[in-house]
């Protein structure tokens, strides 16, 4: 693995046209050979664009065991923490240990007993009717192919006829128990499998079955297994063709179920979606705490949700309109009358933009007592622009400095553009980060710090046509939009979110057409369309 | 007495079935805390034990450094909480984490403790600005696990508290490169992994093992036929996956603990809380020792927290974090007083680990003679993010293999030289250990 990495290291960001050229400052007097002005500047995860086998995520988890079962659990209470791949939650690296392994039988053994509980909707039969050993064999081919997402094969039939002859021992419970059981530690289960072993062509591709595509659909898209109108798709041979998968997405982002999808592709894009609380200073900001943050956390989800799948699903919405569904403590926050009903409300456009001035996002990036310009840059750089930046180097001081009456944060933090040793990187983080000035460490807006008054230019260096300066985030928003290096870096991250990878060199042909398309409609559900019809979402590349 | 221990919260507590404890041990109630003595092994001289423990961001090394000689010295303010069991201490100062490799320090640290090892290329998230990917070799822990582990039902225990998402700062242990191993952070989880099954019936256990050995045939199957289909990489993942089901199905087809009476584990707290910090440690704690004095398993990792922690530690008086107040320059006296607190509590833990061990008789002593720590951390100074020196401090009799009671001083040498001679402590004959080992054999003056 490492070697195959090593080989394309410096391959992709270059073809996807995010290359990093800046950050050149002479980092350090320290002994850290690894923190050079190139130092580990890449996203090296499978950058050649081979698709690792990967794991359900916890929340894919509990909504597959949900929507089989009709059991509750919670994912992340039972299973071991997600890795991610850049901001989104999917588990490509890390083999499973004993303990993964255990997490997952202690979890069949518990969904398993809990779903005992509702035994006449689970199994299509009467046992006493038809027999208990019949019945056991009809469960199994209609619960099995659900719960492994694909056409149930011999051995795996006899392998659980095995078991639930085991459990039949004790009773016809204990059978389709142990089946259940089975079925939940399942490899195919666990894991997306998708096509092992099927023939390689010519360009490395591996095409996969209707039944692996319906499953990439619905767990991109909704995060659980595939619903049954998906498994007749597939069985129709429906998934074949582009068309075929376009009336399936617009179907599926325009159900409930999709919710779920769009707003954890936007609370993980902003770095929100695990805050539960954060500590700020009670003393400067009295009415902040983890009630008010909820609140904020939700309606990034409601908002964005609105615009994805109910709204005009455009690019501009997302970034530059102030969306709220604010109510309670929020509204009070934004100072405005509760929303009611279906429809936001359109915050002041003086004051705030889009996703980029949610107030989740700018409390969270920032410190317990000021705001902080390098945290908001970074996620900025990182994850709107894709751009990698190298760790700060090790023998920095990196506290911030006290918040001072007599001087802005913006003069605080000079020290980094004038230390030759820190405006390498700085230059590139903390231009962005100033443009945010006018929103303070809880995300309330503000014209003046202190006595002073804000002062919010910006500038983007290092990144095509998004660079140059701008006035304030709501500018930065405009700017993000009209920019087609950050609108191909929209497309990566949705394209991530999609196939639960980072994108590699296989994948450019791809991602063209996807830059192409989305710079011309700046429609974000034509962009999850034209990705769902992909050949990197039909296809596995399994190298060359 | 140690700060700590004056904000005691309601304890949520591991503790014998009372009439079964009293029935086996006859002892009087007085004796608490409860950890169960396996009857067997109360004799069973010759078993040698050894636990891996880390803390994250550094010290003030100042303050953790005794003052005097090799023998006679005292405890600065960090590790004053180990005073009272000094025989059993050894501090060495003076090791290094070798030098090379990706990522930031705060990432390379407990990989290097570990493993005197680099880590991988890779940029996955989770960091923010992470730059590297996992550990790219066997840590220390697992290399004695794959020579005595198969003597007991767990090759080797990983626990943690608190360790945040799955991420290289996260893990201390690895099975192999790249194959980083989940430390267990929930104490009630654990508690059902190591004990739950003990307490059921003869029959009933008899059941159970037939209904999960069949369930693990039709796992396995599955596993090794995509296992035969896959390409390599794949493959990797489901050899790990079947070498954790062969793990339990061995578990299951010898059975144990049944010369194990079953705990209780009262109350339920939220484990992920800043105010059960403590709490949730020394469950862990307890549940180590008791796993160790029934003989589950003879090696162990505890990771505190993570790398560049950011940590709250509420019930000592302060809500900063962590890795926050480890960057304040050494000018600032009221975060130095707290960074000594806080490194304060983990000797204090180290100190309630070293307690427990010593309750359980083993011998002619205690389970505490025949055990050894290892308490490591990802940095030697916070704020300067030093890999040299790096804290060290051993603890336990380790079976007198160590001169233990001193406080040493090396010479800028690899940590390497300490992972070999615990390895040797173990009984291997290792004489390298690591990807950036330059010298060869155990730590001078040890022995």
């Amino acid at each position: 693995m490492a070697r195959r990495r090593s080989k394309t290291l410096h391959a992709a960001p270059l073809i996807l046209g995010f290359g990093l050229a800046a950050c050149t400052g002479v980092i350090g007097g320290g002994d850290d050979e690894t923190n050079g002005p190139n130092g580990g500047t890449q996203n090296a995860e499978a950058l050649d664009g081979v698709t690792p086998l990967r794991r359900l995520t916890a929340l894919q988890y509990e909504r597959s065991v949900h929507d089989l079962l009709g059991v509750e659990v919670d994912g992340h209470a039972i299973l071991a923490a997600d890795e991610r791949v850049g901001p989104f939650k999917s588990n490509t690296v890390a083999p499973v240990t004993e303990l993964n392994v255990e997490q997952y039988m202690a979890a069949a053994e518990t969904v398993a007993q809990a779903a005992l509980s509702d035994l006449g909707s689970l199994v299509p039969c009467d046992p006493t009717d038809i027999g208990e050993q019949s019945c056991g064999e009809a469960f199994i081919d209609d619960f099995g192919p659900r719960a492994l997402r694909r056409p149930l094969d011999e051995d795996i039939r006899t392998e659980w006829k095995q078991v639930f002859e085991l459990g039949l021992e004790q009773s016809f419970e204990d059978g389709i128990r142990l089946v259940i059981q089975a079925a939940l530690q399942s490899p195919y289960f666990v894991y997306h499998v998708e096509s092992p072993g099927a023939d390689v062509a010519e360009d490395g591709r591996v095409p996969l079955d209707s039944y692996e595509i319906a499953s990439r659909l619905s767990y991109f898209l909704w995060r659980t297994m595939p619903d049954r109108a998906l498994f007749e798709a597939a069985a129709a041979g429906d998934l074949e063709t582009p068309e075929g998968i376009r009336e399936q997405v617009l179907r599926m982002l325009a159900a409930d179920e999709a919710r779920v999808a769009v707003q954890q592709f936007h609370l993980q894009w902003l770095h929100i979606d695990e805050l539960r609380e954060l500590a700020k200073d009670p003393e400067r900001y009295p009415d902040f705490d983890a009630e008010l943050l909820q609140a904020m956390v939700a309606d990034v989800a409601a908002v964005t949700d609105y615009v994805v799948r109910e709204g005009d699903g455009k690019l501009e919405s997302l970034f530059t309109t102030p969306y709220t569904f604010a109510t309670g403590r929020l509204a009070a926050f934004y100072g405005i009358e509760p929303v009611t009903g279906e429809t936001p409300a359109v915050l002041d456009r003086e004051r705030r933009a889009g996703l980029l001035t949610q107030p989740a996002f700018l409390a969270k990036a920032a410190h317990g007592d000021q705001s902080s310009p390098i945290h908001r840059g970074v996620i900025v750089r990182e994850d709107f622009l894709c751009q990698t930046l190298p760790d700060p180097p090790s023998d920095v001081d990196d506290t911030p400095p006290d918040p001072d009456p007599d001087a802005t944060t913006r003069e605080r933090f000079a020290q980094h553009t004038e230390d030759p040793s820190c405006a390498g990187c700085h230059s590139l983080i903390d231009g962005i980060g100033f443009g945010f000035e006018a929103y303070d460490a809880v995300g309330q807006y503000r014209e003046t710090e202190g006595d002073l008054p804000v002062d919010d230019l910006g500038e983007i260096v290092g990144a095509d046509d998004a660079s140059g300066t701008f006035d304030g985030a709501i500018e930065l928003s405009a700017k993000l939009v009209d920019s087609s290096h950050s609108r191909h870096c929209v497309a990566n991250q949705w394209f991530r979110f999609a196939l639960g990878r980072m994108e590699g060199e296989a994948d450019a042909p791809v991602l063209e057409g996807l830059y192409s398309s989305f710079d011309e409609t700046h429609d974000l559900r034509e962009l999850i369309v034209a990705i769902a019809q992909s050949d990197a979402f039909r296809t596995r590349y399994a190298g060359q | 007495m140690t700060k700590h221990r004056s904000f005691r919260h309601a304890r949520a507590r591991l503790s014998l079935n009372r009439r079964r404890f009293l029935g086996a041990l006859g002892v009087g109630a007085a004796t608490l805390p409860l950890i169960p003595v396996p009857e067997s092994h109360a004799q069973d001289a010759g078993i040698r034990r050894v636990i891996y423990v880390f803390s994250p961001n550094g010290t003030i090394p100042g303050e953790w450094k005794p003052s005097g000689g090799e023998t006679d010295f005292t405890f600065g303010e960090i590790l004053a909480p180990l005073s009272d069991m000094k025989e059993y201490i050894t501090v060495i100062d003076g090791l290094r984490h070798p030098n090379g490799g990706p990522g930031s320090r705060h990432a390379q640290g407990p990989h290097k403790f570990m493993a005197g090892s680099r880590l991988l290329d890779g940029g996955m998230g989770g960091g923010g600005n992470t730059s590297s990917g996992y550990g790219s070799h066997q840590t220390v822990d697992q290399r004695i696990a794959d020579v005595i582990g198969p003597e007991t039902p767990f090759a080797a225990l990983e626990l943690g508290v608190q360790n945040g998402g799955a991420n290289v700062r996260s893990r201390m242990s690895y099975r192999d490169s790249n194959q980083p191993i989940v430390p267990e952070d929930n104490p009630y989880a654990l508690f059902d992994r190591l004990f739950k099954d003990l307490d059921q019936d003869a029959s009933s256990l008899e059941r159970l093992r037939a209904e999960r050995l069949s369930v693990i045939d039709a796992v396995s199957g599955q596993l090794s036929r995509i296992h035969d289909k896959s390409g390599r990489d794949d493959q990797i993942k489901l050899d790990a996956h079947l070498t954790g089901v062969r793990a339990i199905e061995k578990r299951l087809q010898n059975g144990f603990g049944s010369n194990c009476t079953a705990p209780t584990i009262d109350g339920t707290i939220d484990h992920d809380a800043d105010d059960n910090y403590q709490v949730v440690s020394e469950l862990m704690i307890d549940q180590l020792v008791m796993a160790m004095a029934c003989d589950l398993t003879r090696v162990s990792t505890l990771m505190w927290s993570r790398a560049t922690s950011n940590q709250i530690f509420p019930f000592l008086g302060f809500t900063d974090k962590h890795h926050e107040l480890s960057h304040e320059p050494d000018s600032n006296n009221g975060a130095r007083n707290k960074l000594i607190q806080i490194n304060n509590f983990f000797a204090g833990q180290l100190r309630y680990l070293l307690g427990k061990l010593d309750e359980v008789p083993e011998g002619n002593g205690t389970m505490l003679d025949n055990t050894l720590i290892v308490w490591g951390n990802e940095l030697g100074k916070g704020n300067s993010h030093t890999h040299h020196p790096v804290p060290i401090v051993l603890a336990g009799g380790a079976a007198g293999h160590f001169r233990m009671g001193r406080n040493l001083d090396v010479d800028d040498v690899d940590i390497n030289r300490l992972l070999v001679s615990t390895l040797q402590y173990m009984g291997l004959e290792d004489e390298t250990f690591g990807n950036l080992d330059s010298g060869s054999g155990g730590l001078p003056g040890l022995v």
